[in-house]
């Protein structure tokens, strides 16, 4: 997506009724949110400006190479077995971790349900989270991506 | 109707499932390990789910992993092929408990017929003809010397939990008796998970003959005649044919009948196949019942016109049968051989890249095969690549049809068993039909050889 397209879609969504907007592509992932106030047409901030934008819009800067697979010393996490993924253990508890967080070795990461049977799901390594290219809720193959860590040692 | 079905299987009856399931409208999901991400089975199917690394018991054979996927796919129904969890009544039970229609009887049946002890006694009480034998479990070697004196030797020591021709051993006079007892025992064990064994007569020279039967949850059980299928290596059947030449109509009427006394006296529903063995004296012995589709439908399909496999489908959607038995008759003949990635004469599997593929084709010719040009055979599963079927008008036009259907199919890459096949064909005593399940035994000695000077 090009600043261009960026800008549009901000602009589409300012003028909407939706409160919260989230949209993920490969190497990608936009997260809007409204607060109280008179709408008004949001700026697109350079990628180079992302981490010194205002709340509300958050907007993470998109990777150096988004269509490469996970490389540079990434290390993938992926599905051992074929469910459904889920960020926390139940819908009101907050996620194991976010991107950008950090996970211990052995730390529960995640939940992968198969047959109304919660499967925790630990990272092997310390780590940060670098991506999630998965959504909260849906079904994972067996061998499926779903963190790309970097890992601290 | 079902909306969507997943197939808890792979290779060619994988993507037959699926066939039945495109004519019936019916949306298809193939799980798969991780060695069939690019399986023919996969690309056909609607949806695709991998469940597990190449391990069978970690993928095919994981019950969870494929109730699952059924799960994130919204399936309603499973179609569990032949072997891998087909005969399984535990998974047919939690399919039951997940709210999932697992295709086929009920598991209730599944496990009645399933333990071989226990089958034996529900066919002596229906009044069903059995192989002479024990009456169910014989627990050490003393009790099996007193029943080897009524029924005589040779005798076979048969695991109650096997099945397929494995977990049997046979012992050929009262010396031998205990020594094999003990390594029946210690066989069934480690392959089945339980020692308990049973005691059967060995015949001698008898024919496998199967009866195909199927029924539906509104009281009706018919058949659809028999498959001759003595043409077995180490009980592993290679070649099938439709009708056996060692049945005239009255012979067919009395083993049809007693096919489906056996099927109806446990409630049976869906397709199931009843195995005799018969004799050359045209008595006949229910050995067991498997409750599932088998390998060799294919051979009752042609010349019956019947679809099993949609047939199946209809039946567990609530459906009654497509057709009654007045209905049913054998046109012609019809032959199947099994094509296996295996050294035609070693044995030994031939996994690898298919590098080329031609495939027979031509009047009265199916192929059932998930293999093509380029196609990888994984090491990690069963060595059946593909099913030519010949139908002819008679015997020896089938045969004729088959002989030059395997000429022109062309597999190159791995080695096949084809030119073991048309050896058989070739042989004199299969071509009169004089076959019985010693056949390959015979056919694979090496040759006599002869005196000189």
């Amino acid at each position: 997506m090009d600043t261009k397209e960026l800008r549009e879609l901000i602009e589409l969504i300012s003028r909407s009724s939706f409160s919260t907007f989230e949209l993920e592509r490969e190497g990608f992932r936009l997260r809007l949110v409204k607060t109280d106030g008179p709408p008004h047409p949001a700026e697109a901030p350079r990628p180079a400006d992302a981490a010194a934008v205002a709340p509300p819009l958050a907007i993470p800067p998109p990777p150096a190479e988004p269509e490469t697979a996970a490389t540079d010393g990434l290390v993938e996490l992926r599905a051992p077995i074929v469910g459904t993924f889920y960020r926390s253990a139940g819908p009101d508890a907050p996620p194991f971790t976010e991107v950008g967080g950090r996970v211990r070795q052995g730390q529960v990461i995640c939940i992968v349900e198969a047959m109304k049977v919660m499967n925790e799901i630990e990272s092997e390594i310390e780590a940060e989270v670098v991506e999630i290219p998965v959504a909260n809720g849906q079904p994972v193959e067996y061998g499926e991506v779903l963190f790309r860590l970097r890992p601290l040692v | 109707m079902f909306r969507k079905i997943l197939i808890a299987n792979r290779g060619e009856i994988a993507l037959r499932i699926i066939w039945a399931c495109r004519e019936l409208g019916i949306k298809t999901v193939a799980v798969h390990s991780a060695a069939d991400a690019d399986s023919l089975h996969v690309k056909f199917a609607d949806e695709e789910v991998c469940i597990g690394p190449a391990a069978n018991r970690e993928s095919y054979l994981n019950v969870s992993a494929v109730i699952s996927a059924a799960e994130i796919t919204d399936a309603e129904a499973i179609h569990p092929g032949y072997g891998y969890l087909a005969e399984s009544a535990h998974f047919a039970e939690v399919c039951r408990e997940c709210g999932l229609t697992f295709i086929g009887p009920p598991p209730e049946v599944i496990r009645r017929m399933g333990d071989k002890a226990e089958a034996r006694r529900t066919m002596i009480a229906a009044g069903v003809p059995t192989v002479p034998g024990s009456d169910g479990i014989v627990p050490d070697v003393e009790s099996a010397a007193t029943i080897a004196r009524e029924l005589g030797y040779p005798l076979l020591i048969k695991a109650a939990a096997g099945g397929g021709g494995r977990g049997m051993r046979i012992a050929g006079a009262a010396e031998e008796l205990e020594r094999q007892f003990e390594a029946a025992r210690a066989e069934a064990g480690a392959a089945f998970g339980s020692p308990e064994v049973y005691l059967e007569r060995l015949l001698l020279e008898p024919r496998h003959v199967e009866i195909q039967v199927v029924g539906d949850s509104h009281g009706n059980l018919v058949h659809l005649a028999e498959r001759e299928c003595s043409i077995q290596r180490r009980h592993q059947k290679l070649l099938e044919e439709c009708p056996s030449t060692a049945l005239d109509a009255e012979l067919r009427a009395r083993m049809t009948q007693a096919a489906l006394t056996a099927a109806g006296t446990v409630g049976y529903v869906n397709a199931g196949t009843v195995e005799f063995l018969l004799d050359a004296r045209g008595e006949f012995f229910f050995i067991e019942m498997n409750t599932r589709i088998q390998v060799e439908h294919p051979v009752t399909e042609v010349v019956t016109g019947i679809d099993l496999i949609k047939e199946q489908v209809r039946i567990a959607a609530g459906e009654p049968l497509s057709f009654t038995q007045e209905e049913v008759s054998i046109t012609g003949h019809a032959i199947e051989c099994r094509i296996n990635a295996e050294d035609a004469e070693t044995f030994r599997p031939s996994p690898g890249k298919i590098t080329t593929f031609h495939p027979p084709g031509g009047p009265g010719i199916r192929l059932d095969t998930a293999c093509h040009a380029e196609a990888v055979v994984p090491p990690y599963y069963d060595s059946m690549i593909a099913k030519v079927i010949a139908r002819g008008n008679t015997r020896g036009e089938a045969i004729l049809r088959m002989r030059r259907a395997l000429d022109s199919f062309v597999i190159e890459g791995i080695r096949t068993n084809i030119a073991l096949q048309q050896r058989i064909l070739s042989e004199e005593d299969f071509v009169r039909g004089r076959i019985s399940t010693g056949f390959m035994e015979r056919f694979l000695l090496p040759p006599a050889r002869s005196t000189t000077g």
